[in-house]
């Protein structure tokens, strides 16, 4: 209970809650020797609760003045989930069917809006997990950090729908993705969801630095491939051993390095979006370990509270002023 | 219009001037009181034959007889800010009214009235010593609707020194609103005095309370304010505080030899008859 107002020199006002003490608001029977009057508790109670109900009544009118809030805190909490940062593929490529051509009409879906439409869906059920979206093609794109906040990530998700950019670059997207980790508390699992339909060659010097900081953030890496129907698929071995290398087969040797790296990994292969939505229930199955998470609360204007019990407060006030004794 | 008190007296003045109360005087009366020596009161019309010649020394016996005397009338009121009170009637106006019937039934018995009017001291502005004119007591009684009382009653004590050594019919007008420790302290200094006190009260401090409501009153005197919830039950409290207190005045009042005559409606000159005639009866 953080408590805020917005224009504090306001609360100089409170100085007046101590007028009813001085002047209960009742006029002033004379009567010549109050001795004579018995004492009575109720009356007592009652002259009590008048002062305390005018007092509250202007302290609650100058806390709503100076627009009393509750300030933004943060809650720790413990959930099933996890850290997850969906890294998308933003090439051109995306915007094609599975089928490898450019989309027609309503009956083929894309890569790009099967991934989107999963992806919401998947977004929507993990509901306790922090969530980031970042995105890569020519060079990697930032585009939402780790949040609870479902509606951003959806919206962030929602807005792949724009064009695509031409290059794939998965490296520095895996760097961006794995940036997303630094200074969070290492609680519940750390995932990386990359979401391709391609590859690319990935030098020694990034190969090292990945290597690296995979094993420094403990990130597990699921690998959707949205294989392309007849392009080479992930576990495809090359017919000819010439064409075995990473130039020729990228897919296959950006998995090989995959498996080589010291953290959990695992690719699924979607040729269609039935087979992507099972990759990622997957996914959605084997991610549930308790996590421990801060949720932030925003902050939340009272003053209408305020307003509301000194209306009450005023009103209840009107009203014993009305069964006031006349004489 | 001024409206006559019929004062009557239980004791003999002991004035020599004469008046219409029995007297300790001897003079021209109608009333034989005793025989005295002719040496004592020469008047040869007065000789008593019979009680002359009975008289085994051979002196002559007079008659004489009881001089009606006057006496002196006083007035000793409470001016404090609980006599501001206005109810169902003014008090202050009640004063007035008193005040001037006092007057007017003084002149008309040939007595002398004075007037002490007392705050936290005898306020020289409101004593008036004892004398005849009506005059002066109508200017006091002008002067005294139109004052504002204020302070307490603690100076009804400091009037004794103003009053008469020799003893006096003294009206004492209060509401006596104060420790009845004071009102002895009072009462003993009087003893000297006839005393008549009136109690001074108003419905609407003692009796006439709505059942419902909220009130809050503020004592004249020291000015503090209490939050009442008035319900039949607080009402009936305070009548019973009233009655109660009545009961110890009158207690106190009787210790002293005195009646007290509770007014709680507008000043009424009958009333105060009708004391009268009950005391001397």
């Amino acid at each position: 209970m953080n408590l805020a107002v917005d224009t504090p020199w306001l609360l100089a006002g409170l100085l007046l809650t101590v007028l009813p003490l001085f002047n209960n608001g009742l006029r002033l029977t004379a009567m010549p020797w109050l001795t004579m009057i018995p004492a009575d508790g109720v009356s007592l109670a009652i002259a009590l609760l008048l002062r305390l109900i005018a007092m509250s009544a202007i302290a609650g009118l100058v806390l709503g003045l100076a627009g009393l809030h509750r300030t933004e805190q943060s809650v720790e909490r413990i959930g099933q989930g996890a850290h997850i940062v969906l890294l998308l593929d933003r090439s051109s490529s995306m915007d094609n069917t599975f089928a490898g051509l450019a989309a027609s009409g309503k009956v083929d879906e894309t890569k790009a809006t099967a991934a989107r439409r999963l992806l919401t869906a998947f977004v929507a059920q993990r509901k306790n997990d922090l969530i980031g979206v970042a995105e890569y093609s020519t060079s990697p794109l930032f585009v939402i950090p780790l949040t609870e906040n479902r509606q951003a990530v959806q919206a962030a998700i929602a807005a792949t729908a724009t064009p695509a950019l031409s290059f794939t670059h998965v490296s520095k997207g895996l760097g961006m993705a794995l940036s997303f980790f630094q200074e969070q508390p290492l609680t519940g699992s750390r995932i990386v969801v990359l979401v391709s339909d391609g590859a690319a060659a990935i030098d020694s010097d990034d190969e090292q630095k990945l290597r690296q900081w995979f094993k420094q953030q403990q990130v597990r890496l699921y690998w959707i491939f949205l294989r392309t129907a007849g392009s080479p698929g992930i576990f495809d071995k090359p017919q000819d051993s010439r064409d075995d290398n990473a130039q020729a087969m990228p897919e296959r040797y950006l998995h090989q390095f995959f498996s080589s790296l010291d953290t959990p990994y695992q690719a699924f292969e979607a040729e269609s979006p039935h087979a992507l939505a099972n990759a990622i229930s997957d996914i959605n199955r084997l991610e549930n370990l308790p996590l421990q998470y801060v949720e932030r609360i925003p902050k939340q204007d009272l003053s209408a509270v305020c307003y509301m019990l000194a209306t009450l407060l005023v009103t209840l006030l009107l009203g014993i002023k009305c069964v006031e004794i006349k004489r | 219009m001024n409206e006559h008190l019929h004062y009557r007296l239980q004791w003999q003045s002991g004035a020599v001037y004469p008046g219409a109360h029995p007297g300790q005087m001897v003079g021209g009366g109608q009333l034989f009181k005793r025989h005295v020596p002719f040496i004592a009161s020469p008047d040869p019309r007065r000789i008593d034959l019979r009680a002359s010649v009975l008289d085994p020394f051979n002196g002559f016996s007079v008659r004489v007889y009881q001089q009606q005397s006057s006496i002196k009338l006083y007035l000793v009121a409470d001016l404090s800010a609980s006599m501001r009170f206005c109810g169902e009637s003014s008090k202050q106006q009640s004063l007035v009214q008193l005040l001037l019937d006092m007057a007017y039934s003084a002149c008309n018995y040939g007595d002398s009235f004075g007037f002490i009017g007392c705050t936290d001291r005898v306020k020289p502005c409101w004593y008036m010593p004892a004398g005849q004119s009506l005059e002066r007591v109508k200017a006091l009684a002008a002067d005294i609707s139109q004052a504002y009382f204020s302070g307490n009653a603690h100076g009804l004590i400091h009037a004794t020194p103003y009053l008469p050594g020799h003893r006096a019919l003294v009206f004492l007008l209060s509401d006596f609103h104060f420790p009845l420790s004071q009102l002895r302290e009072l009462l003993s200094s009087l003893q000297n005095h006839d005393v008549v006190p009136i109690v001074l009260w108003d419905s609407y401090e003692c009796d006439n309370w709505p059942d419902w409501g909220l009130v809050s009153v503020q004592d004249l005197e020291s000015g503090k304010d209490r939050t009442l919830f008035m319900r039949p039950a607080l009402r009936q409290k305070i009548r019973v505080a009233y009655a109660q207190r009545q009961m110890a005045l009158k207690e106190c009042f009787r210790a002293f030899g005195c009646e007290p005559l509770f007014m709680t409606a507008a000043y009424n000159a009958a009333l105060i008859n009708r004391y009268f005639q009950q005391r001397v009866a």
